[in-house]
């Protein structure tokens, strides 16, 4: 089975529909709310997200070794099949 | 002279030219970026500020359809839960920064800086999902 990481704000609708991707799909996968996270996490969080996406924006995806940066099904997918 | 002098978008930061008759209280849109500005004058150099009389809604949702209709961007369904998530931010944060990005930092006040550059061309859609080419 696949390592599933998903990286969201709460704010931001595309992180929630990355998440009903998995769950209506029934797919495990971790993740979590960045913005919700404490200061020390947050910061070490982010800082994680910037080194493998190149970006602070949110979602980030992470398929075994796969980064999908935003919200793409064919690359989900893709992943998904590898 | 002076009915062409630069006025600062509080918004977005760039200066405008405005050019029609300034009257103080006047309702304005900042051609950059949308925001609905309101005329005032301190120390005889006009100025332009947030409306104090629309709510963050009002406020916001005018912004964004301005921007987009400067543009020609169109929005699809995913505008209502984005705007949830503006609402979100400005609630928590004190502004109406990107739902999507974590820094709550001025160039990120929606339609944040990478947008008012020119991602949507670029990419077909900002990184949202809020504006669409």
């Amino acid at each position: 089975m696949k390592k599933i990481m998903v990286y969201a704000l709460s704010t931001c609708p595309f992180c929630r529909m990355t998440k009903n991707y998995f769950r209506s799909r029934n797919i495990p996968f971790d993740s979590v709310d960045v913005d919700l996270l404490s200061d020390e996490e947050r910061e070490k969080t982010v800082e994680e997200v910037q080194k493998i996406s190149g970006r602070r924006a949110f979602p980030v995806i992470v398929i075994d070794e796969e980064v999908i940066v935003g919200y793409d099904e064919v690359s989900i997918q893709e992943a998904l099949e590898k | 002279m002076k009915q062409t002098e630069k006025i600062l978008c509080p918004v977005c930061q760039v200066q405008f030219v405005f050019r029609e008759e300034k009257q103080i209280g006047k309702k304005i849109v900042c051609p950059v970026c949308g925001a609905v500005l309101v005329l005032s004058k301190e120390n005889d150099n006009w100025q332009a500020d947030r409306p104090k009389d629309m709510t963050p809604e009002a406020e916001i949702r005018e912004r964004i359809e301005n921007f987009a209709r400067f543009r020609g961007y169109k929005f699809n369904q995913m505008k209502e839960p984005l705007v949830e998530g503006l609402l979100k931010k400005y609630s928590r944060f004190g502004d109406f920064y990107c739902p999507c990005k974590i820094d709550n930092i001025p160039e990120n006040v929606c339609p944040c800086l990478e947008t008012r550059q020119g991602s949507v061309e670029k990419n077909g859609r900002c990184h949202c999902g809020l504006f669409w080419k």
